[in-house]
């Protein structure tokens, strides 16, 4: 029921915006006809979640370039594969598409698992994967991978910045994963923007396999925070809050959460309770927002994806990733394409490309960490929906200083 | 009936124990607080447990694939909810599917694998978990969802914690529940039937107990108090098919509780296990591994159950 | 030493793998078949203790995990080589499943496999919680960039060489099991399995012997668990879920637990098959259906295992083996 309706709510969306004719690559519209390059792409799709909306964005924008001119007349052969969230599958992955079909690059990624698995083996290989979809720490601390979105740490940190700037909280507990790379590593730089504020900020470290959320939400109140920060998977963050619910807690605390929140089907979940009560953060800019970019990402999803398909954050990451290393590919000679040397290096040298989809530049550049992607924006659940309550604002933390010095090396500051 | 004041006293000694050690310098509210959450939990743990006991008694079949079970009766009453089924209506049916799965497991797949040991049968019920959820994964995909029941919204205060109607309720059914089984157990026919099958399966084919009978009920019986956990677990819990599906490991670490046969001591071991894994809470160096106090008290229990135990000769254990 | 043709058998398949799988196959399939073997070796140990002794251990893929972790501990904190890393792992694994032996002397049956399974539940808990070392601070060594090199053998810097590391790993944990199956061992097991009080009466240590039989099948998994460590360079904790020690003990009843194709015939459908589906494409959900429908079918129709089925083609060798 619901996807039929959100299946209208898409269709009614893209008649809006049909009268745009997708734009990619060249833009000729004529059909590459030349030897495909492999470009490769990892998602993570079995029981407990399915992160395929990049990798499924990312083939749409290919696609669309495919018929456009492809890369200087040769079409891009794009290979997913699925690491179903175990580690074995995920390193055969890349061991298939880096040794095996020896693509390229590696583009429009969205998993939990694989990121931390292949990252030492991209470097060894020196191959550069333009991720779309990380939740963990060495999705942003190692050399070969640069993401789209933010993953949870500055999404979390972004949350924490609004609710002191502009809802006045003054201490902060962060509720997250007890895995050591996402919840303690994302809850603590939040914890250390509190700190250099002067402020409070603590975790509540949650085991994944608990079924009781109750006693962390009794945790979180003990710790005399005024501002509860969720941060967690939506189906657990779904469970919290209905545990807060319960407690009666909506205006007693004031909530706030990171990403993972921002999708289509969490008002109705949420239910009115929430309503006007729970502040997001969106790593990439608003679905509706609009723009040329936010039109033409729907206009390939139209002509090019399934029509099933998620138009959502990572959705949006998916494109722009593939949308990113399509222009670098562009700029590249056509004697290179196959060099995966080179195309690394092209990847390397992206710095200042824009999109209304991010609210800063994209940049890659030569460094043991990446994460272009530091400011966003704040939602608020509303009417079933969701409401912009701050539009783009770069974020705050002691963790962000060695990639502000990388920007400044890079000139982008 | 001594004996279940007995393990009452030492249950609720173990927990008061492991509340003041953990506790003693918290206000007293503060330790209320978590008591009454991991009431909760524990009689979720409880009821699963019950269910596991119950089908294990007259089948000797440890079904792992009760949370799988469970898991696709919510999802059913979830999405027929979606589809604007009267409420009520659509748990009856997410309900049903409980025996409905079961009765079917255990008429036509169970039997074929009836000349195996304990062991195997309950592992290869397993396969039977991985069928449902893989099918329940390929029907719904992994969107947010959250299962309301209407007692959500009504609530009182115990101790300074809001309780839902929902979760008393769950407690109040566990408690109800193994009341009244155990009645059965001992006053009705079917009851004295389960009893003889769950003492000696040969014995009790020897004086013509209609086996096939007594175990469809057994299993019909079980689905039922499956596909209600399910329906609690997605409510209280989460609504998500995996998550469910694996709570079956706790859940049968409550029936070792119960030493696999003992109601009353299902219902006991589960409630200590969930305050427990609530209280757990106040420790620091054991707040991120809470969820393993139910693994380790079933560790415990079994070690306890063996003290003076010899093993001499092979027998149908 | 007498060779059976079935064991001889084997062990021409096993040059065979040593030296012509790595060969023949391609970056992913090495690193599935690498996977394979660790999980053979978890299999073997698992499956010799349920054949032999008839006791389940449900805990094995997570008697893996302890091997792996402090495989990767070590190599993190110290400049031992990986045979070091490895060993020292899974002797700790054979020390921690003869610790898991003690409530087994009183145990047997359902009761044996369910504490087993409490352990690994509580194992997948611990490793969710602190993860695998990746060459970060302090003691669980957990650092959030990504992981430091993990320090493969001489011989298997490649991820062929690594796979026919592997193999002989493997090889020599079979060669080890069949040692002790035709040694005193062996026969005190038998008896051990028959009746406990027989054993005693005939002078058998009983105590010994099964904490010894633990002792082996946690080296074994411990083993696995390293070299898997060693192919990936770190690992997760979801691949030491509780469900998939009770998984892995199920196919070891499928492969069938009596031969040694059974192992490999577990690891075989435990990694192989599914990697084929997903090559295939089959839909994952999908997959984990016939999964589990195969495996309940197999479990009716293979009352010795698929091996056991295989074998009794040449129904004489079997007749002879099962003796």
């Amino acid at each position: 029921m619901k996807t039929t309706l959100l299946f209208a709510g898409s269709l009614m969306l893209s008649a809006t915006t049909a009268l745009a004719a997708p734009s990619c690559g060249a833009n000729t519209g004529a059909a590459a006809t030349g030897t495909p390059i492999k470009v490769g792409g990892i998602f993570g799709n079995a029981a407990p979640g399915d992160f395929s909306a990049s990798t499924t964005a990312a083939r749409a924008y290919f696609d669309c370039v495919n018929a456009n001119g492809g890369i200087g007349g040769r079409p891009i052969e794009y290979l997913t594969e699925n690491d179903q969230w175990n580690p074995e599958l995920a390193a055969q992955a890349a061991s298939k598409l880096l040794k095996d079909e020896k693509v390229v690059a590696i583009v429009g990624n969205g998993s939990f698992v694989e990121m931390a698995v292949n990252a030492p083996l991209y470097k060894e290989e020196n191959v550069m994967a333009m991720a779309s979809a990380c939740a963990v720490s060495e999705c942003f601390e190692s050399s070969n991978i640069v993401s789209t979105n933010q993953g949870p740490l500055p999404s979390t940190v972004g949350a924490a910045q609004y609710m002191v700037e502009e809802q006045g909280a003054q201490n902060v507990s962060c509720i997250g994963l007890a895995i050591p790379n996402v919840g303690p590593w994302s809850c603590g730089a939040m914890e250390g923007y509190m700190a250099g504020k002067g402020l409070t900020g603590s975790s509540v470290l949650l085991n994944p396999a608990s079924p009781d959320v109750n006693s962390a939400l009794l945790e979180s109140i003990a710790s005399g925070a005024d501002t509860i920060l969720v941060n967690l998977p939506a189906g657990l963050a779904i469970a919290f809050l209905k545990a807060a619910e319960e407690q009666g807690l909506g205006d007693t605390y004031k909530w706030a959460s990171s990403t993972p929140l921002y999708d289509r089907s969490v008002p109705e979940a949420l239910g009115a309770y929430w309503d006007g009560k729970m502040f997001i953060n969106a790593e990439l800019t608003p679905w509706d927002k609009g723009g040329p970019d936010a039109t033409n990402w729907l206009a390939v999803m139209d002509a090019y994806a399934p029509a099933e398909a998620a138009r959502d954050t990572f959705s949006q990451s998916g494109y722009l990733s593939a949308r990113f290393f399509t222009e670098a590919m562009l700029a590249l000679d056509p004697a290179k394409l196959d060099d995966r040397a080179a195309v690394t290096d092209a990847i390397k040298a992206i710095k200042g490309a824009t999109s209304d989809l991010l609210c800063g530049p994209y940049y890659v550049g030569e460094a043991d960490r990446h994460m272009p992607n530091h400011a966003g924006t704040m939602v608020v659940v509303k009417g079933g929906g969701f409401e912009t309550v701050r539009d783009c604002y770069e974020y705050d933390s002691p963790y962000f200083a060695p990639i502000l010095e990388q920007e400044k090396a890079l000139g982008l500051r | 009936m001594r004996d279940i004041a007995r393990n009452l006293a030492l249950w609720a000694g173990l927990v008061t124990v492991l509340a003041l050690a953990l506790g003693h310098d918290k206000p007293l509210n503060v330790l209320g607080l978590f008591i009454v959450s991991g009431l909760a939990v524990g009689s979720l743990y409880a009821l699963g447990g019950i269910g596991l006991v119950v089908l294990y008694r007259a089948t000797g079949v440890l079904n792992l694939a009760a949370g799988a079970i469970g898991a696709v009766a919510v999802m059913v009453a979830w999405q027929l909810v979606q589809w604007g089924v009267v409420a009520p209506l659509a748990w009856a049916l997410g309900l049903a599917f409980g025996p409905i799965l079961a009765t079917a497991y255990g008429r036509g797949i169970a039997p074929r694998m009836a000349w195996r040991e304990p062991v195997v049968k309950a592992v290869a019920s397993l396969g039977f978990a991985f069928v449902l959820l893989g099918l329940v994964s390929f029907l719904w995909s992994d969107d947010p969802r959250k299962f309301e029941l209407p007692t959500d919204k009504a609530a009182v205060v115990i101790l300074g914690l809001r309780v839902t109607v929902t979760r008393l309720l769950v407690v109040a059914a566990a408690i109800l529940l193994v009341i009244g089984i155990s009645a059965a157990l001992d006053r009705t026919r079917v009851g004295l039937q389960m009893r003889a099958l769950a003492n000696n399966r040969r014995l009790s084919s020897l004086i013509g107990i209609p086996i096939t009978r007594v175990e469809t009920l057994a299993w019909a019986l079980s689905g039922l108090l499956f596909g209600f956990t399910g329906l609690m677990f997605g409510d209280l819990v989460r609504l998500e098919p995996a998550v469910i599906t694996f709570l079956v490991i706790p859940c049968v670490a409550a029936a070792i509780a119960g030493r696999l046969q003992s109601l009353p001591d299902v219902l006991m071991g589960g409630l200590a296990m969930g305050v427990i894994e609530s209280l757990l809470t106040l420790s620091d160096t054991f707040k991120s591994v809470r969820p393993i106090a139910p693994f380790v008290i079933a560790a415990l229990v079994l070690l306890l159950m063996s003290r003076g135990r010899r093993l001499t000769f092979a027998g149908e254990d | 030493m007498q060779i059976t043709r079935s064991g001889l058998v084997g062990l021409i398949l096993a040059a065979l793998a040593i030296l012509v799988l790595p060969m023949l196959a391609g970056g992913q399939w090495l690193k599935i078949f690498t996977s394979t073997t660790a999980f053979a070796l978890a299999a073997m140990g698992a499956g010799f203790m349920y054949a032999r002794l008839g006791m389940v251990s449900l805990a094995q893929v997570g008697l893996m995990g302890i091997g792996g972790w402090v495989t990767l501990r070590l190599n993190h904190a110290f400049n031992l080589p990986f045979e070091a890393n490895l060993l020292i792992g899974a002797a700790m694994t054979s020390v921690l499943g003869m610790i898991l032996a003690l409530p087994a002397l009183r145990m047997r049956g359902l009761y044996l496999a369910l504490i087993t399974l409490m352990v690994a539940g509580g194992l997948e808990i611990i490793f969710t919680a602190y993860q695998f070392p990746n060459g970060g601070d302090g003691f669980w060594g957990v650092g959030t960039s990504f992981s430091a090199t993990m320090r493969r053998p001489f011989l298997g810097q490649t991820d062929a060489g690594f796979l026919r590391y592997a193999l002989v790993v493997a090889l020599l944990g079979f060669l080890l099991i069949e040692g002790h199956r035709r040694s005193a061992s062996g026969r005190a097991w038998a008896l051990i399995r028959r009746s406990e009080a027989a054993a005693l009466a005939s002078g058998v240590n009983v105590t010994l012997y099964k904490t010894w039989a633990f002792g082996l099948s946690g080296l074994l998994a411990g083993l696995g668990g390293g070299v898997l460590a060693g192919s990936l360079g770190l690992l997760d904790a979801s691949t030491f879920r509780a469900s998939e020690s009770v998984l892995l003990f199920a196919l070891v009843v499928v492969g069938g637990a009596r031969f040694w194709l059974g192992a490999v015939i577990t690891a075989v459908l435990y990694r192989v098959a599914p990697g084929l589906l997903n090559n295939w494409g089959v839909d994952a959900d999908l997959a984990l259906v016939f999964f589990g429908a195969a495996l309940l079918h197999a479990v009716i129709t293979a009352p010795d295992g698929l091996a056991g089925q295989i074998f009794g083609l040449f129904s004489k060798e079997a007749a002879h083996d099962r003796a």
